[in-house]
């Protein structure tokens, strides 16, 4: 066990790298300067030349390559083109207010998910089956500036339930930083009448985001759960005399469980995708407009430490999800 | 059961009905906008319009402007006067003026100011080294007396429209910069990109990117105390949202509504819109160095191919209005001149006369993104009408001003914003280029699109020197019009400064440059 984890690391670190000459390379190739984006188009051909040597962006590729891989390995992953700061302190400054929709949104996607598949599957072919097949099926054909939108009309603009954007009201001043993540630093400060208004804050960006992931969920599980339901075991386990609501939930879905958590796994790095529209839709302060804005300004620094931190996370998931799986299958054997 | 409804009502009680209690208070502003442009708050690298807005409320300059941009009011210096050579300009600070840090603004202060933002040297400088080029040209000659040494003789409009400039040419308290700067970072760069070490009427509490700034007005403020406790820029990227924000109350007022959103308030009960037109000039550009945009009789067909009403009122919705000068409204000099029309037949006469009868093909660059794509395609439109065929190439900004600034586009959809509040600042980029090569002093719009007119540059550069401002406009306009008959701009629209203000809020007044409006004024009744 150990050491297959220990070759997974190994792996990851290879991937990882992998990644990081591959993303350093395809955004230095386009035909674009960085400077020209971050700079006003006014600004004179002078004050671009004076921020690219500034950036050593007037050095050959390869120095330029060499002395970003010898900066990573030091933990310095560069400092961004647009924003002027050291990408690790940006990335650390936005990933907290992302973690916490994500996380948030992954719990109510999988359970909302786990729920209807589990509902689709015992009632087959009956109307809440198709009910709920075509609400997750909605929730991922609608783009996420759309369903975003229309929450926002319909809970916030019509009937008042919940507020429309922000991580909090912003007449209210930010908790004092202590992790970067609002919700704890609320916590810690001991405000909780404004952790209860942070939470309100979250339902709707995170159902917004959680309803993507709601569809795969739902599909697999209703599909495992009939691959289950049928077997002898739930039958012994019926006749033995069990609740209905035991033999489901225990029984089947433990066991129909083990390709939900490969999909929930692989949703977390898409949900780092998502979020992009939902915290523009939101004004959520996260990783994905960061992204999206380094980006669009081919600020490479930035593009590439966005690129590791969700390599890094995708490559962690996939081993968690792995590691899970000899939890709920005891007879997986890590070789 | 009823277990089951009592969860449900405790669920509504804590998550549903708080909502409705949520009102801004009284005391506080709350500003709808897009933030996500910010990405530094020290004085000497801010470049860009919306970061200058939060810079306005947190320094003053020595001069400022209020509503108009006719005559620079008094700001920290309460009077100035020019030596007879015009070349240096004495400013008498006003007494009695503090820092937020409670420090007192002085002749000091304001040398230590200008020295720190020249050594610094960030891409804005350029605003003011060009006339003051040095340190050595600001001199202290008493603790609350400062005489500025220009490099050319300036007019009192063209020196307070430079002396106006935000960011580059604000006042900073010295001891703050002292105590938070280090070995590596002598004038404390790295502290001031989330602090503020001014005089203006609000202190900057936090600035969280892509998030807020929130400021809280100075008690001791020279002016008196802002009318609004709080002041809050909060990031709404969407400009759809900030609609749904400022109608349910989440925010005060919206900064960058959409011109349909504008119109819908017009009607509505409890707003007010109020507009001004705006400084960011939308032109489409032709590059005289690419065939056949050489001959003078094309660029006129162009320009007189276009459906310039297509673009105010379809494209804008009406969130423009007609400009075909470069020196926009509000701008001392500007030209109000608007010969161009739609007028297709001659259009095609002087594509005829010009040697294409039946027009030629070539290629409209722009960027990806609403309105220059949608006005990059009405053009296609219109220039097909006229039998010119032009592809589209949508390019990010990052490709899109490398190829524009290396002069190897045909055609080009873009904008350009005024840096200062003086046709100096327009003059030299639409018009002064006498070489198109790497020689040349300026290299702006006009090099970029490779017209060179020599006799015209001369004639920019003695606007410089020209002290008398009546002169001076008068030349802007000679330029303006040999641009505006000759030149490679076709200048599409002016856009306008939209605001819907509810009613309760009082004392906002819109500016041309929207990076100027003072929030020290406003207040909810």
């Amino acid at each position: 066990m150990i050491a297959y984890i220990v070759r997974r690391i190994v792996w990851m670190v290879f991937v990882i790298f992998g990644v990081l000459t591959l993303t350093f390379f395809i955004a230095r190739v386009i035909p674009a300067d960085p400077v020209a984006a971050v700079l006003p188009s006014n600004a004179p051909d002078e004050a671009l030349e004076k921020m690219r040597v500034e950036m050593g962006l007037d050095r050959p590729i390869w120095v330029q390559y060499s002395r970003y891989i010898s900066g990573i390995l030091h933990g310095d992953f560069g400092i961004s083109i647009r924003t002027r700061q050291p990408v690790l302190e940006d990335l650390l400054r936005y990933f907290p207010a992302t973690a916490e929709l994500a996380l948030v949104s992954l719990i109510m996607g999988t359970a909302i998910g786990l729920t209807l598949g589990v509902i689709s599957a015992v009632r087959q072919g009956k109307f809440s089956d198709h009910a709920g097949r075509i609400f997750a099926i909605w929730g991922l054909s609608m783009p996420a500036f759309f369903t975003g939108l229309m929450l926002i009309i319909l809970f916030s603009h019509i009937l008042h339930w919940f507020p429309q954007l922000g991580q909090m009201p912003a007449y209210l001043r930010r908790p004092p930083k202590v992790s970067g993540f609002l919700i704890f630093d609320t916590m810690i400060a001991g405000n909780w009448s404004l952790v209860l208004t942070e939470l309100r804050h979250l339902v709707l960006p995170a159902f917004t985001l959680g309803w993507l992931s709601t569809a795969a969920v739902v599909r697999i599980t209703r599909s495992s759960m009939l691959e289950v339901l049928p077997e002898e075991y739930i039958k012994t386990a019926r006749m033995k005399g069990l609740r209905e609501s035991r033999v489901v939930i225990k029984h089947a879905l433990k066991n129909a469980m083990l390709p939900t958590i490969t999909v929930i796994g692989l949703r977390v790095a898409s949900l780092l995708e998502g979020a992009v529209l939902t915290e523009t839709v939101f004004s959520w302060p996260g990783l994905g407009r960061y992204g999206v804005s380094s980006f669009l300004s081919v600020d490479f620094p930035a593009v590439v430490g966005v690129t590791i931190f969700i390599a890094f996370l995708y490559s962690f998931c996939n081993l968690a999800v792995d590691l899970l799986y000899g939890y709920l299958n005891p007879k997986i054997r890590y070789t | 059961m009823f277990r089951r409804m009592i969860v449900i009502a405790a669920f509504l009680a804590l998550v549903v009905m708080p909502v409705w209690g949520q009102v801004i208070p009284r005391d506080t502003l709350v500003v709808g906008m897009d933030l996500g442009i910010i990405v530094d708050l020290d004085p000497a690298r801010v470049y860009e319009t919306t970061t200058n807005l939060v810079i306005e409320q947190l320094y003053d300059n020595l001069v400022d402007f209020e509503g108009t941009f006719d005559v620079a009011k008094p700001a920290l210096a309460e009077r100035w006067e020019a030596s007879s050579d015009g070349l240096t300009w004495t400013f008498h600070i006003r007494q009695g003026v503090k820092f937020h840090s409670g420090n007192e603004v002085t002749a000091d202060a304001v040398v230590f100011s200008f020295t720190r933002a020249l050594a610094l040297d960030f891409a804005p400088i350029w605003m003011l080294d060009q006339y003051v080029p040095s340190a050595e040209n600001v001199q202290k000659v008493d603790d609350y007396t400062v005489a500025i040494t220009f490099t050319a003789p300036l007019s009192e409009g063209l020196m307070t429209a430079v002396m106006g400039v935000q960011g580059i040419c604000a006042v900073i308290d010295p001891s703050v910069v002292e105590e938070n700067k280090t070995a590596d970072d002598p004038w404390a760069n790295k502290w001031l990109q989330f602090h503020d070490a001014g005089s203006g009427p609000y202190e900057l509490i936090e600035w969280s990117p892509n998030d807020r700034v929130v400021m809280e007005g100075f008690d001791n403020y020279w002016d008196g105390a802002p009318k609004t406790k709080n002041l809050i820029f909060l990031d709404i990227p969407e400009r759809a949202q900030q609609r749904v924000a400022l109608e349910n109350g989440t925010i005060d007022l919206a900064w960058n509504l959409l011109p349909e959103a504008i119109d819908e308030f017009r009607d509505r009960e409890g707003f007010d819109v109020v507009e001004v037109a705006g400084w960011a000039i939308t032109y489409l550009c032709m590059n005289v160095g690419q065939e056949p945009f050489g001959n003078p009789l094309v660029r006129k067909a162009i320009k007189y191919a276009i459906d310039y009403d297509a673009i105010i009122n379809g494209i804008m919705r009406g969130g423009a209005v007609m400009g075909q000068t470069f020196i926009p409204t509000g701008i001392p000099g500007h030209l109000d001149a608007t010969p161009y029309h739609k007028d297709v037949e001659r259009a095609k006469d002087l594509l005829t006369q010009a040697g294409y009868p039946d027009g030629f093909s070539t290629q409209i660059i722009c960027q990806p993104t609403s309105p220059r794509r949608d006005i990059a395609i009405q053009i296609q439109q219109d220039l097909a009408e006229v039998g010119i065929e032009a592809e589209i190439t949508q390019l990010i900004s990052a490709q899109l001003y490398t190829l524009y600034r290396a002069q190897s586009h045909k055609l080009l959809v873009g904008g350009w914003g005024v840096d200062y509040s003086h046709g100096d600042s327009l003059v030299k980029p639409f018009a002064h280029c006498c070489s198109t090569g790497s020689d040349a002093p300026v290299r702006q719009l006009a090099w970029r699109n490779m017209y060179s007119n020599c006799d015209l540059t001369a004639l920019v550069d003695a606007t410089e020197s020209e002290l008398d401002e009546a002169k001076k406009i008068e030349m802007y306009k000679e330029i303006q019009q040999t641009i505006l008959d000759d030149g490679p701009f076709a200048i599409t629209h002016y856009p306008l400064n939209q605001y819907a203000v509810p009613e309760y809020l009082k004392g906002f007044v819109p500016m041309n440059s929207d990076s100027y409006p003072e929030f020290c004024g406003v207040y909810k009744e």
